[in-house]
């Protein structure tokens, strides 16, 4: 009965993503042995954000970091999480999570109302934590391959299997339905917050990284995976690395990129 | 007949025993080695200001220095291009990428606010691996989770590879060194990593 509900569920599931992604992908599959076919172009995305970046995000964010006080950034931070967060209840849902769908509809319903339009995280105070899905994981979840690793100019890194989530997370955002005056300031505040909560992930990248348009590609595919499996990826993908080149380390073939797939 | 029978089965019971029994004590000391690599790191982030980058260096290069094995560490990240490399060239990478470890470490733990470690697991990989996940847990904040790698070498364990929540080091460090050596040759990405130890911290040119 369960299977066949699963069964029904996942063919009508397919049909939509076919629907949704028309024939985009067939072009932007991938080499098994290498995940960054569109490398040249990626770098020339990687450098002009990079630049932009480095001259006008990243001083906002750290001034922004400078002034603000904590809470009042993590109010920030859970008022447009809970904004995006439709789109994580919708990819429970998808991914046959029925109960963590439930948790994510009820924590969204306490936080928009009690949590004051979400700025207070009520929902993780009284059980039901913050879950962390996207359309990419759903089409993981469901059989489909990465694709190419793509480095969208100011917005990031992705994956070919990424990208009809940046459609969902759009049209699933409230914000993307406001209009007026406010809409400008909101959205500054939001991108500036989002940077400044990259500012460790970065620093740690600016410190350890001797290529780092590499290091963010490999960091970027590996924490996809962590996701996709929720925190408990396969072991076997750790021991890969041991296995290239006779087991012996050596490489043999390899290409000096990780298979995640 | 039925004597030896049962002779034969408590052997085989007592021999199970014996090696469930060791098989236990080896992963208890594998464990026990990354919970000691953890009060080492502990210690380093609660004296963190009082020993300054240089003390939280020298006292952290001796623990790496026994518990990582380095040079399997290096033979693996150069993958294909370690067979390329002269004796001279291999010691003197080992050498380098130890130094890079310790001032990783020296430079990331450079603070304490009641983090702890805990360890939550252990699983028994190809080869006589392990894996060992542990949890760095924050006040505030959520746990960072951290899985070893180890291996044994002439009865003792050591630590092969860091995955912190999912991003594994040792494959991280292969793609971008690959992606250097290809581009700019061996010799630039020694002296690349070269001034990266010296931009965290750490003096240009110790034999550590």
């Amino acid at each position: 009965m369960i299977y066949a509900r699963f069964v029904s569920l996942r063919k009508y599931i397919l049909i939509l993503i076919a629907i949704g992604m028309g024939s985009g992908c067939a072009s932007t599959q991938t080499t098994p042995d290498n995940p960054d076919p569109l490398e040249p172009a990626n770098r020339v995305s990687y450098e002009f954000t990079d630049t932009l970046d480095k001259y006008l995000l990243k001083p906002v964010a750290e001034t922004y970091v400078d002034i603000t006080p904590e809470l009042a950034r993590t109010g920030v931070t859970n008022f447009f999480d809970n904004l995006a967060y439709l789109n994580v209840i919708l990819n429970s849902f998808l991914q046959g999570k029925f109960d963590q769908g439930l948790s994510d509809a009820t924590r969204f319903i306490f936080n928009s109302t009690i949590g004051l339009l979400g700025v207070v995280d009520v929902g993780t105070a009284v059980g039901l934590p913050a879950h962390d899905e996207d359309l990419g994981q759903t089409l993981a979840f469901w059989g489909f391959g990465q694709g190419s690793y793509l480095y969208i100019p100011v917005q990031g890194p992705n994956t070919a299997r990424d990208v009809p989530d940046l459609a969902s997370s759009y049209f699933l955002n409230p914000l993307t339905y406001v209009t007026g005056a406010i809409l400008f300031p909101l959205t500054a505040v939001n991108i500036i917050n989002k940077r400044a909560n990259l500012l460790e992930a970065t620093n740690i990248r600016d410190e350890a990284a001797v290529d780092p348009y590499t290091f963010t590609r490999e960091a970027y595919l590996q924490k996809r995976q962590y996701q996709i499996y929720d925190g408990n990826p396969p072991v076997e993908g750790y021991e890969d690395i041991f296995e290239t080149g006779g087991g012996d380390g050596s490489g043999g073939e390899d290409t000096g990129v990780l298979q995640i797939q | 007949m039925k004597y030896l029978y049962r002779m034969f089965r408590l052997l085989v019971l007592m021999l199970c025993l014996v090696s469930a029994a060791s098989a236990d004590d080896t992963v208890a000391s594998a464990t026990a080695m990354v919970e000691d690599f953890h009060s080492t790191l502990l210690d380093v982030m609660q004296h963190a200001d009082a020993l300054g980058f240089q003390g939280r260096y020298e006292k952290l290069a001796p623990v790496i220095q026994a518990k990582f094995d380095t040079p399997f560490i290096c033979k693996i990240i150069l993958s294909r291009y370690w067979n390329e490399l002269s004796d001279q060239q291999r010691e003197q990478f080992i050498r380098l990428f130890n130094r890079l470890s310790i001032a990783t470490y020296a430079s990331r733990f450079d603070s304490y606010s009641g983090e702890s470690f805990r360890t939550t697991g252990t699983e028994e990989l190809k080869k006589g691996r392990l894996l060992i996940r542990t949890e760095l847990l924050k006040k505030n904040d959520k746990p960072v989770k951290f899985e070893y790698l180890v291996h044994q070498k002439d009865g003792n364990w050591y630590i092969i590879s860091v995955i912190a929540d999912g991003v594994n080091d040792l494959s991280l460090k292969r793609a971008e060194y690959a992606s250097i050596i290809n581009d700019r040759g061996f010799d630039n990405l020694v002296s690349e990593i070269d001034k990266k130890v010296v931009e965290l911290g750490a003096p240009a040119s110790s034999n550590q």
